[in-house]
């Protein structure tokens, strides 16, 4: 009998305990008539995204760090891309260039301040385009690529202006230093480079959560009204759950759903808003010429084996990738009407071209021999924007013509590691097209004398035209030169193109407006309000 | 005590060893019974369709045929299980037998082995073993065979240790049996129920770990129609396209299920204490 009364006891003290716990958290949060998620009167935006290289936020030192700072509103740099890839200011107020191009002295905007309120003078600007130069050697994000390592940067903090002096003659020094890599920060004042970045961005770190996201506050400085208090960023990097969060309110904001049919169902859904922007990215995979797809046949033979207009139609895919054959999106001003691809889907062909270059398979286990050895390729990839799917899907097409495939799916630190290294034949990825809202760095890609050709490849008559591009001021000259450069790159077989990816953010009711951007450096900005 | 009295006795070995053998069965006439689909074939233009007709199981998201996958699953988590089973049952009674027969340096230097590979969380052990590896079935079979033998070193060593100075032991070494012919005579014997059981009732689980460490990509790659993977794979539309996950979690649920009914069932039969 006494135990039993013990037991009683014990569980009216539990379940007491647990009433109280409920009705503590029911204290800490509340819905506001607007559906707004609101913590002690705050107004509180929960955005769940895909976490990048453990989410760290260094701009000079890695390309997803550069990102990630801009993405989470965290960054700003001097200028910025409007949705049609033009440059626009942001920091600056305007730029002026001499006649060879070598000198821009850039007028900033007044009254700017960090998070940390200090304000963005000249001098605080050349130290931090100062830092990038020093930090930049020794990470991957390649700042030599925005602005030259020699380039003189001058400060005039008087007139508020900074100009820069370049060996190089840039077309257009503003995009460049619309990069995410070239943000401007406080330099002098930052503590904790990996996760603590000082930005001029609408957001400030408050805290940053190995593995689980950051708690972003409103930067009291910004230069305009910040519509969120705080900001809880959560990772998820999986297309189900950002779809599943949404639907419980665990979040009200995410970015790219990856998943058709999830991102069809928010469409079809009232409840929620799919905003997508015409994609700049495009998804390829690299061949790495310095393996056995340095056979030019076989890279041929390959691209007619695999049917991409279905890929990109098909219930996996649909949507989310828009089919094509060069490396750059049809949707950018480069000329793709002009393209002619010799390698459409054709099955029958590729096996016949095969057999005539004596690809063939003399042992009879369905998997064609060259040098004697099977053909069994390294298809390295991650996942992220469906490339495994595009890989998967691309292994399949391959073994109907008698070429092996072997995945090898990993983080996208194994994918980059592994391409750096050329440790693969076929190596995809989804890539920022034009980053400084031109082709000129994209496309160094494929020229043999870059640090940023990873495939091995080399065509003579590329280089030369590239050249000739580089030293090109002239807008429309500078198209031309990208257009022949693709239609090389096309008649090469030299890359595998998945398709031209969309982006998109989809919010819930709590939010009022948001937008994807084109350029995709923008995630999290001052336009991005909750509901009334 | 005839066959028939045997089977009828225990009926819930009947069970579920018909069931169990249904399940082999499965994968031996999997070409049979998938009408010839080839489980790594699809056509993309047929991807995430629901079931219907043509797929009864539906098909996923590389339009292959989710029926043809499940029933060639079976072959490759059935072998895969079998494999580990029989690996960590040979390996740790062999060397649980030596450690408690001879004792001394062979026992500890056996056990102390034994005791650094159970100083860590078992999968975590197989995920690090299987990671360093690579991702493969067959790498997926080795890192939980190097986790789970001492479980059967351990118990065979204690049973060892129980007879290896009983008398019959002792008149054995002085009538001049050779070492060889005591473990294999005297000692296994005494040992091979229990471990019998301990192997039986190990099926479901380690099926489960395999599945587990392909589901989390580091056993069976793609195309591979292998359950966990399918599982994994099917989870991003978890949502939209249920089916993706249904069918091999299933068959999962399915084999576990009868391999530990009939795991329990043996031991019911074996174990000394009910007889």
């Amino acid at each position: 009998m006494k135990t039993k009364v013990k037991h009683a006891v014990a569980i009216g003290l539990v379940a007491v305990a647990v009433i109280n716990s409920f009705a503590a958290c029911g204290k800490k949060d509340t819905i506001s008539s607007s559906g707004v998620s609101v913590a002690s009167s705050r107004k509180t935006l929960k955005f769940g995204c895909q976490m990048y290289s453990a989410g760290g936020l260094d701009p000079a030192l890695r390309p997803d760090w550069a990102w990630n700072s801009m993405r989470y509103g965290i960054t700003e740099s001097l200028f910025k891309f409007d949705d049609e890839m033009n440059v626009q200011p942001w920091l600056a107020e305007s730029c002026k260039v001499s006649k060879d191009h070598r000198t821009w002295t850039i007028q900033l905007k007044k009254d700017i301040k960090f998070s940390d309120g200090c304000d963005m003078t000249a001098t605080k600007v050349k130290e931090s385009l100062d830092r990038v130069k020093e930090a930049g050697p020794d990470g991957s994000a390649s700042p030599e690529n925005y602005l030259e390592y020699d380039a003189e940067i001058l400060a005039d903090d008087e007139a508020n202006t900074i100009t820069i002096k370049t060996k190089t003659a840039y077309a257009d020094l503003t995009g460049n230093l619309a990069n995410p890599v070239m943000a401007i920060v406080d330099a002098a004042h930052i503590k904790d480079w990996n996760n603590g970045v000082i930005g001029t961005g609408p957001y400030a770190v408050e805290k940053f959560k190995e593995q689980v996201g950051y708690d972003l506050s409103a930067n009291k400085h910004y230069y305009k009204e910040v519509p969120y208090d705080k900001v809880e960023l959560l990772y998820m990097d999986d297309a189900s759950a950002k779809t599943m969060a949404l639907q419980s309110g665990q979040v009200d904001l995410v970015e790219n759903i990856t998943n058709v049919a999830d991102i069809q169902k928010m469409k079809d859904d009232k409840n929620y808003t799919v905003d997508i922007a015409t994609g700049v990215r495009c998804g390829f995979s690299w061949m790495n010429a310095k393996g056995v797809l340095g056979n030019k046949t076989l890279r041929k033979a390959i691209l007619m084996a695999i049917d991409q207009e279905s890929i990109c139609k098909s219930n996996t895919i649909g949507g989310l990738y828009t089919a094509g054959c060069s490396v750059l999106p049809s949707s950018l001003d480069y000329g793709y009407d002009k393209l002619k691809n010799p390698y459409t889907y054709n099955p029958d062909k590729a096996k016949k071209l095969l057999d005539e270059a004596g690809i063939k398979d003399t042992d009879g286990n369905g998997i064609r021999e060259i040098d004697g050895k099977d053909i069994n390729l390294r298809y390295v990839s991650y996942d992220a924007r469906l490339l495994n799917d595009f890989s998967d899907a691309h292994t399949q097409y391959l073994k109907e013509i008698g070429i092996g495939v072997t995945a090898e799916y990993g983080s996208s630190d194994d994918q980059w590691s592994k391409l750096a290294a050329g440790e693969y034949d076929f190596n995809n990825n989804n890539w920022m097209t034009v980053p400084t809202g031109d082709a000129e760095t994209y496309m160094s890609n494929w020229y043999s004398k870059s640090t940023a050709n990873f495939c091995g490849y080399k065509n003579e008559k590329y280089d030369a035209l590239y050249e000739a591009y580089l030293g090109e001021k002239d807008k429309d000259k500078r198209k031309d030169y990208v257009t022949k450069l693709q239609q090389i790159l096309i008649d090469d077989a030299a890359v595998l193109v998945d398709g031209y990816y969309n982006s998109s953010m989809i919010y819930s009711k709590n939010v009022g407006y948001a937008h994807i951007s084109a350029a995709d450096y923008y995630w999290l900005t001052a336009d991005i309000v909750p509901a009334e | 005590m005839n066959k028939q009295n045997f089977f009828l006795k225990n009926k819930t070995f009947t069970v579920f060893a018909i069931l169990a053998v249904c399940i082999v069965f499965t994968a031996v006439f999997a070409p049979v019974l998938s009408h010839g689909i080839n489980p790594l074939e699809g056509n993309i233009n047929d991807a995430i369709q629901p079931p219907c007709r043509a797929h009864i199981f539906g098909t996923d998201k590389m339009g292959r045929d989710i029926f043809a996958r499940v029933l060639y699953g079976a072959r490759i988590s059935l072998a895969a299980t079998f494999s580990v089973v029989l690996l960590i049952f040979t390996i740790g009674s062999f060397l649980g037998i030596i450690a408690g027969y001879f004792g001394g340096i062979a026992d500890s230097v056996i056990m102390r082995i034994s005791d650094m590979m159970i100083a860590f969380p078992g999968l975590v052990l197989a995920l690090a073993v299987a990671g360093i590896l690579g991702a493969s079935v067959k790498n997926a079979v080795i890192a939980i065979t190097l986790v789970s033998w001492t479980k059967y070193a351990r118990l065979a060593r204690s049973l060892v240790m129980k007879i290896r100075h009983q008398d019959f032991v002792a008149a054995a070494v002085v009538t001049g049996s050779r070492v060889p012919y005591i473990l294999l005579r005297y000692m296994l014997p005494n040992v091979l129920p229990t471990l019998l059981i301990t192997a039986a009732t190990d099926i479901g689980s380690m099926m489960l770990e395999l599945a587990g460490l392909s589901f989390l990509g580091f056993g069976a790659r793609a195309p591979l129609p292998e359950w966990g993977l399918m599982l994994s794979e099917g989870r991003s539309y978890m949502q939209a396209a249920p089916w993706l996950m249904v069918f091999p979690g299933l068959a999962i649920f399915a084999t576990v299920v009868v391999f530990n009914m009939l795991g329990d069932s043996v031991r019911d039969i074996l174990d000394p204490k009910e007889e």
